[in-house]
C-alpha cells in the first residue's frame, strides 16, 4: 500500500516536471547569459576554456561555496567517525606483488596527471575539481597496493587549510586592489591560450586542486581507518 | 566603507584556518568562532544606517548582474545578519565550556560554517548561490546533529539527512527549470521576467522550490525531522538550529514567494498552513514529557505563527512576522541554552527530573522562566509586542475570517502557556528527589544567558529600537519593484 502511494506521488511530481520541461525549447540558443559568456568570456577573463571562465570567474563565489560544501562533508564524516569506538584490529593481508609493483609505478604518473589537469584548467577541459579527484585516486591506489602505509593527517589538514586560505586571500586581494570587487581578476590576463594567462584563474584552480585532493584523500583515510 | 561580502568571507576564512590555529595551540581554537561573530556583529551594525537609506548591491568579481553573482544587503539581509551574529557570538561563548567531548576542532569548524552558510543565504541575490549556501547550512547541521555520536543522534541525523537531501533535490530541480525558462539565475532578473511566462510552467518550479525550502523551514507537513534532530543535538546546536536555521529557511521561502514569484494567489493557502503548523506544533509540544522535544515542537508552533503573519502580506503583518522571528530567536536560543545545563546536572531530559531545579540552579531557572514567558508573550518581554503586532495586523484586515483565525492563534498561545507554566511550576514549586545542593551553571554559560535576558527585556520595553529596521525590512519584502530596480538599475 505504501509503495503504491509513493508511486502515485512520484508520478505526480514527474508529470509536473514533464509539463514544465515541455515549455522549455530544446536546443535553441536563446539564453542571453549563455550568449554573453560565449561572446565576451575570452576577452573579459582571458581563459581559453569558457566553462572555466564561468566557473572560476563569473560564478566564482558559487565555486567557493562548493569547495566549502566538500570541506564540510569531509570534516563532518571525520567528526561522526571520530566518536565511534575503535574496533579490534584485523589482520591485514599484504597486497599481491602485481598490485604492489603496479601501484608504485602508477602512483607518480597519476599524481602528475592530476597536477596537469588542475594547472591547465583554463586551457583544456578539466580543472581543480577534476584534478583533485585524480590526485585522490592515486592515494586510494596507494592504500590498496601498499597496505599499512598511511598519509600523515597533519599534512592533509595543512594542505586543505592552505588551499582554502589561498582562495580567500586571492579574493580579498581582489577586493583591496582590483577595483574594490571581491574575487576580481586583478592580475594581467596575458596571452590567450598560453599557460601563464587568465590572471587569477590558474592560481585559484591550483588551490582548489590541492584542497579537493587533500579532502578526498582525508575521506579515504577516515574510511580505511574505520574498516581496519 | 566596509563591504557586506566580509560578513561571509571572514568567518569562512577563519573556518578554513582553524586546523592551522590548532597546530599552534589546541586551546585557541574555541575562541575563533567568538572572534568571527564579534567581527560580523560590528560590521553588520555599521552597515545598518547606510542600508536603511538604500540597499547595498555588491558585485562579486565586478561583473554586472545578471552576468555575475551579486549580494543584496538590504534591511532584511542586514537584520538577519545581525541576528545570526548575535546568536552565533553568544552560543559560541556558551560552547567554551559546554562542549567537552568529541573532536572539538571539528565542532568549531562546523559551527562557524553553519552560520556562514546562514549569512550567505540571507545576503545573496542569486538563486543558485542561495542553493549553495543553503547546502552549506544544511550539511553542517546534519554533521552537528550527529556530533554526540550516540544512537539517537546518528539516527535522527540520518533522518534529517534523507529528508534534507530530498528537499535539496526538489530545490535544485526547481532552480534548473527556472533557468531553462528564463535563462538567468539572478533573483531580480528572474522577478522581472516571471510574468512573461505562462502561469502553469512557472507553477511547477515554484512548488518544487517552496517544498524544498519548506523542509528546512519546518512548515507542516514537512517537519517530521525536526523534533528528533533538535532534541538529540548538543544543546548549543539545538539553540542555533531552532533560533537560526529554521528562520533562515523561512526567510528563503518568503523571499522566493514575495520577490521572485510575486504571487498573491497562494497567500490564503499559506495562511491556513501557518495556522495548521501552529496548532499541531503547540498540541504536540503539550503532550511531550521530554523537555528538548517540547521546545522543538514549540519551535514548530512559532514557525506556524510567523508563516501566518507573513502570508497576511500587509505591511503591518510582515513587520509583526519579522518581529516575532526576532523574538523567537532570542527566546528559544535562551531556553535551549538554559535547558542544556539543567539536563547536564540532572542527567535526564525528562521534565519530571527537572523538579526542584529552582533551588539547585536559581540563575539558570530564572533565565529559563524569562525565556518561557517571552515565548508565551507576556509583557514586559519581547514576545509581547511581537505577538501584539500580529494580532493588530489580523484585526486591521477587518475580515471575519482573520478575526476567527486570530482566535485560533490565541488558543495556540493558551496551550503554549499551559505547557511552559507546567515546566516553570516543576522548577520552582516541586521538591526534587535528588540532591538539592546548589550547583549553578558555569560563568561562560550564565553570561550568554543573561545577555539574552537583557536583550529580551530591553527590546520588550522599548520595541521602538527595532521599529525602523523592521519597517524597512517589511517594505523590502513587499515592494518587489524597488528590489528589482535597486539590483538591475
Amino acid at each position: 500500500m505504501k509503495s503504491i502511494i509513493s508511486l502515485i506521488l512520484l508520478s505526480v511530481i514527474a508529470l509536473g516536471i514533464a509539463i514544465s520541461l515541455d515549455k522549455i525549447p530544446f536546443g535553441v540558443p536563446k539564453t542571453k547569459i549563455g550568449d554573453y559568456y560565449i561572446d565576451k568570456g575570452r576577452e573579459e577573463t582571458g581563459a581559453a576554456n569558457i566553462v572555466t571562465s564561468v566557473v572560476v570567474n563569473y560564478r566564482c563565489f558559487d565555486t567557493l561555496g562548493e569547495v566549502t560544501i566538500l570541506f564540510i562533508a569531509a570534516i563532518g564524516l571525520g567528526a561522526v567517525l571520530a566518536t565511534r569506538r575503535k574496533k579490534e584490529k584485523r589482520e591485514i593481508e599484504p597486497a599481491s606483488l602485481v598490485l604492489y609493483a603496479g601501484c608504485r609505478f602508477l602512483f607518480p604518473l597519476i599524481l602528475l596527471f592530476g597536477a596537469y589537469i588542475s594547472i591547465h584548467g583554463h586551457l583544456t577541459p578539466g580543472g581543480g575539481f577534476q584534478g583533485g579527484v585524480v590526485v585522490a585516486s592515486a592515494f586510494l591506489l596507494a592504500y590498496l597496493g601498499c597496505r599499512g602505509r598511511r598519509v600523515s593527517e597533519t599534512g592533509i589538514k595543512t594542505v586543505e587549510s592552505l588551499g582554502g586560505l589561498v582562495f580567500i586571500v586571492v579574493g580579498l586581494v581582489g577586493l583591496a586592489v582590483g577595483g574594490h570587487y571581491f574575487l576580481s581578476n586583478f592580475l594581467s590576463k596575458g596571452e590567450l591560450n598560453s599557460l601563464f594567462s587568465a590572471g587569477v584563474i590558474p592560481i585559484i584552480y591550483i588551490a582548489i586542486g590541492l584542497k579537493v585532493g587533500s579532502e578526498l584523500t582525508g575521506v579515504i583515510d577516515h574510511l580505511v581507518e574505520e574498516s581496519e | 566603507m566596509v563591504s557586506p561580502v566580509l560578513l561571509i568571507v571572514v568567518p569562512l576564512g577563519l573556518a578554513f584556518a582553524i586546523p592551522l590555529f590548532g597546530f599552534i595551540s589546541k586551546r585557541i581554537v574555541k575562541y575563533i568562532p567568538i572572534a568571527a561573530f564579534a567581527f560580523n556583529l560590528a560590521v553588520a551594525l555599521l552597515l545598518i544606517p547606510e542600508v536603511l537609506k538604500h540597499p547595498i548591491v555588491v558585485r562579486i568579481g565586478g561583473f554586472p548582474p545578471p552576468f555575475g553573482i551579486n549580494l543584496v544587503a538590504g534591511p532584511v539581509g542586514v537584520l538577519f545578519s545581525v541576528l545570526i551574529a548575535v546568536a552565533g557570538l553568544l552560543v559560541a561563548i556558551y560552547a567554551l565550556t559546554y562542549i567537552k567531548e568529541g573532536s572539538k576542532e571539528k565542532y568549531h569548524m562546523l559551527y562557524l560554517l553553519l552560520l556562514t552558510g546562514a549569512t550567505g543565504v540571507v545576503l545573496t541575490g542569486d538563486i543558485f548561490n542561495l542553493f549553495v549556501f543553503f547546502e552549506i547550512l544544511c550539511i553542517s547541521s546534519y554533521a552537528l546533529v550527529a556530533y554526540i555520536g550516540d544512537r539517537a543522534g546518528i539516527e535522527s541525523a540520518i533522518k534529517y539527512l534523507i529528508q534534507g537531501a530530498v528537499g535539496s533535490s526538489f530545490l535544485l530541480i526547481g532552480i534548473g527549470l527556472l533557468y531553462g525558462l528564463f535563462g538567468t539565475l539572478n533573483m531580480a532578473d528572474l522577478a522581472q521576467h516571471i510574468e512573461s511566462a505562462s502561469p502553469i510552467s512557472v507553477f511547477v518550479p515554484m512548488v518544487l522550490i517552496i517544498t524544498g525550502l519548506g523542509i528546512e523551514a519546518a512548515i507542516f507537513p514537512l517537519n517530521a525531522w525536526l523534533p528528533d534532530a533538535h532534541s538529540s543535538a548538543p544543546s548549543s546546536i539545538s539553540a542555533i538550529l531552532s533560533g537560526i536555521a529554521i528562520e533562515v529557511g523561512l526567510y528563503a521561502v518568503v523571499r522566493v514567494i514575495f520577490t521572485i514569484f510575486g504571487v498573491s494567489s497562494i497567500f490564503m493557502f499559506l495562511v491556513f498552513l501557518g495556522i495548521l503548523t501552529l496548532l499541531i506544533g503547540e498540541m504536540c509540544a503539550f503532550s511531550q514529557k521530554n523537555i528538548k522535544r517540547m521546545l522543538a515542537y514549540s519551535s514548530i508552533g512559532q514557525i506556524g505563527l510567523i508563516v501566518f503573519a507573513m502570508a497576511m502580506a500587509t505591511s503591518l503583518a510582515v513587520t509583526g512576522g519579522l518581529f516575532q522571528l526576532v523574538s523567537h530567536t532570542l527566546g528559544k536560543s535562551l531556553l535551549f541554552l538554559a535547558v542544556g545545563y539543567m539536563i547536564y546536572r540532572s542527567g535526564s531530559m525528562e521534565i519530571s527530573s527537572l523538579e526542584g531545579m529552582g533551588k539547585r540552579m536559581p540563575l539558570t531557572s530564572l533565565a529559563f522562566t524569562i525565556g518561557a514567558f517571552s515565548i508565551v508573550g507576556l509583557p514586559p518581554f519581547v514576545g509581547f509586542p511581537s505577538k501584539f503586532l500580529i494580532v493588530q495586523a489580523a484585526l486591521a484586515k477587518e475580515a471575519v475570517l482573520f478575526t476567527g483565525l486570530i482566535g485560533l492563534v490565541l488558543l495556540g498561545t493558551v496551550i503554549e502557556g499551559a505547557y511552559f507554566f507546567r515546566v516553570v511550576q516543576a522548577l520552582y514549586f516541586k521538591k526534587g528527589n535528588g540532591d538539592s545542593e546548589r550547583n549553578e551553571a558555569p560563568v561562560t554559560g550564565l553570561i550568554p544567558m543573561f545577555i539574552f535576558v537583557t536583550l529580551i527585556i530591553v527590546i520588550g520595553i522599548y520595541p521602538k529600537l527595532l521599529t525602523d529596521v523592521l519597517n524597512s525590512a517589511a517594505s523590502e519584502f513587499l515592494n518587489r519593484i524597488d528590489y528589482i530596480r535597486s539590483v538591475i538599475g
